[in-house]
């Protein structure tokens, strides 16, 4: 996937590059509305992260800008300002998603994969990790091509580990992922705990692999061998 | 009160004091002016009879007019009979009733024979003037008062048509609002300054706001931007595969502090832009509708928890709010009714037109259960949480003149949010 990052926040910036690039992705980063508008001009990209509060213009309006020149790229607004008519306003104008700052790195991760999916296969979209099939226009997961039935936050969970395999991710993240702002407790964490436990157990009940590894202490990894 | 009605009372009761004691001088001044008419007459008719009787040295031709008797008698010691008017009741033949009579006596002396001379006048026809005239000044006289208050009235509501204007604006003022205050120029002075004086005030106010605002949205943005890049490295340094585990765990440890800071600051500036009205824009919310998300989403809390929940919705229970407050307000009770309840609880919520009241097991409060809405309070059994979300409710509660009320009955703890005043 190609992808712009848009934030004037160096650090923040190559933070998500890098995260990105363990993925494999091809990463741009620009830090102004002025260079933004030239990259959006000059080449096409899957997906572009816009910080709504750059220095010198609004993330709005290159949004607009980048609807009018691909309607297919993905875009995922990133801000500081968790406003709901921000939120609105940029979702009316085209974007995907909007993330507040700050986020889990994991999950924003997972937010690309999922536009990415939108956009470029609509109809045909497969995800496949060995034995382990994932249908996600239907909700079904397939293992060992059998079909397997589970509740929809078993699937979200499964669904957000494939997206960030082989990456190391915190309770806090799983949890922020599965039910957003309303955790703000670690009494949550054992209920992760729970979850987790709950979808191992399935997943080795139906032949699957022990994909999902703690990380003691840390949080989770859903660890596969890459193929190069 | 309202202005005018008070004015006119006042009026009307200072007036009605003054027309008592008018009115009583009144019927005392005509009460006098009557009786001193009626004592001139019984002198001209005193003179008539003696002029009459002196000149035919007899009795014979005095005949009493009517309503009028003359008694005469004869006497021999006159030192007791002096000129007097006297008033009695007679009892009247030819009316066959008791009626008023005022006297007049007087000596004549007729052929060396000494007689006294009384004339009774009826005071029955002039009583019954009195009265009427009386009743007809009464009449006459609340009636202009009436009519005095009802112009002064009228008056009153031209003069301080401009105070009244003044204060519908100030009534539909919103401080979030574009447009610029305006008051009309008025001709009285005293009006005149005190709009001066007031749009003054006002526009310094919402200045003062407006910097508030401001204020609070980039304190927030300047903090989560920090907040935001300690967070991603955090993460990064959580894949390392070269870290040792303790190592590894203090970086956990500050990712999750630093996340904790992002959520106190995210729930203060929602604290604060609450307070400053930011969320003007209110519209029909169904709070049913809430709650069936919210208890879906947290489904799985709710069940590792093992709890009960038990729902009564009146129907069609709508609330006029903002939407985005509405949902904060109603998740946090929820969340808190799961969050301090024990495994194996209940919740119940009840909601009706009037209120809303969501109850969760557990065990008493060790502490004032004021202490309870204090920022950052917390109960022992959930040291993590942030405190704050019974603020938040607090706040909204507070904004919309929701009457928020906490008690703890039947192991029961209860939070009652009454929508006074909000139906539509």
């Amino acid at each position: 996937m190609k992808i712009l990052i848009i934030e004037d926040e160096f650090a923040l910036s190559n933070s998500i590059e890098e995260y990105l690039l363990g993925e494999r992705h091809l990463c741009e980063a620009v830090y102004t509305y002025r260079d933004a508008v030239e990259k959006i001009h000059l080449y096409e990209y899957d997906c572009m992260i816009v910080d709504i509060n750059l220095p010198d213009g609004s993330g709005f309006d290159l949004i607009k800008l980048i609807k009018q020149k691909s309607i297919t790229s993905g875009i995922i607004i990133v801000s500081a300002r968790n406003s709901l008519e921000n939120r609105i306003e940029g979702l009316e104008k085209g974007a995907d998603n909007y993330l507040t700052k700050p986020f889990s790195l994991a999950e924003l991760n997972a937010l690309l994969k999922s536009v990415n999916r939108r956009i470029s296969f609509s109809g045909q979209n497969e995800i496949i990790v060995n034995e382990i099939r994932l249908l996600p226009d239907e909700y079904k997961i397939f293992i060992h091509d059998q079909e397997l039935k589970f509740t929809k936050k078993e699937y979200e969970l499964l669904m957000f580990f494939i997206s960030n395999k082989n990456k190391v991710i915190t309770k806090t993240s799983l949890a922020d992922h599965l039910w957003g702002d309303y955790m703000d407790s670690t009494d949550s964490y054992g209920f992760i705990y729970t979850h987790i436990k709950n979808l191992r157990r399935k997943l080795i009940n139906n032949g699957c692999t022990d994909y999902i590894q703690t990380v003691y202490g840390v949080g989770y990894k859903f660890e596969v061998v890459e193929d190069d | 009160m309202k202005l005018l009605t008070k004015n006119s009372l006042t009026l009307l009761s200072l007036t009605l004091f003054v027309f008592l004691f008018g009115i009583i001088a009144f019927y005392y001044l005509l009460r006098l002016e009557v009786d001193q008419s009626i004592n001139r007459e019984f002198e001209k008719r005193k003179s008539n009879i003696i002029n009459q009787v002196v000149y035919d040295q007899t009795f014979k031709n005095i005949t009493p007019f009517q309503n009028e008797k003359i008694r005469i008698t004869e006497i021999k010691n006159i030192s007791n009979h002096g000129p007097v008017f006297y008033d009695t009741l007679i009892f009247d033949q030819s009316d066959k009733k008791l009626e008023a009579f005022r006297q007049h006596g007087f000596v004549i002396n007729i052929n060396h024979q000494n007689y006294y001379i009384q004339i009774f006048k009826s005071l029955e026809e002039t009583d019954n003037l009195i009265i009427r005239i009386f009743l007809i000044m009464t009449f006459l006289v609340l009636a202009i008062i009436f009519t005095i208050i009802l112009i002064n009235r009228y008056s009153s509501g031209q003069i301080w048509k401009d105070f009244y204007d003044t204060v519908k604006k100030i009534n539909n003022y919103n401080i979030n609002s574009q447009e610029p205050f305006i008051l009309n120029e008025s001709d009285i002075k005293e009006f005149d300054d005190l709009n001066r004086v007031l749009i003054k005030m006002i526009d310094r106010i919402k200045l003062n706001y407006i910097n508030l605002k401001e204020y609070a949205e980039n304190a927030s943005h300047e903090i989560q931007t920090p907040l935001s890049i300690i967070n991603a490295k955090m993460e990064l340094l959580l894949q390392s595969r070269d870290l040792k585990e303790k190592h590894l765990k203090s970086v956990l440890d500050a990712y999750e502090a630093s996340n904790r800071l992002a959520r106190v600051n995210k729930t203060l500036l929602l604290l604060a832009k609450i307070e400053n009205r930011q969320f003007p824009e209110s519209k029909l919310i169904l709070p049913k509708e809430i709650f069936d998300y919210q208890l879906e989403l947290l489904e799985d809390l709710i069940y590792s928890k093992n709890l009960e929940i038990s729902t009564r919705y009146e129907q069609d229970v709508l609330i006029n709010m903002n939407p985005y407050l509405a949902e904060v307000l109603l998740s946090n009770l929820i969340k808190n009714a799961i969050r301090h309840n024990i495994y194996g609880g209940k919740i119940i919520i009840e909601l009706t037109k009037n209120y809303l009241l969501i109850s969760n097991s557990g065990s008493e409060l060790k502490s004032n259960p004021e202490d309870l809405f204090k920022r950052f309070y917390k109960s022992s059994s959930s040291k993590e949480s942030l405190g704050l979300g019974l603020s938040i409710v607090q706040k909204i509660c507070e904004v919309y003149d929701f009457k928020l009320n906490y008690s703890y009955q039947n192991e029961l703890h209860s939070m009652r949010v009454e929508f006074t005043g909000n139906q539509s």
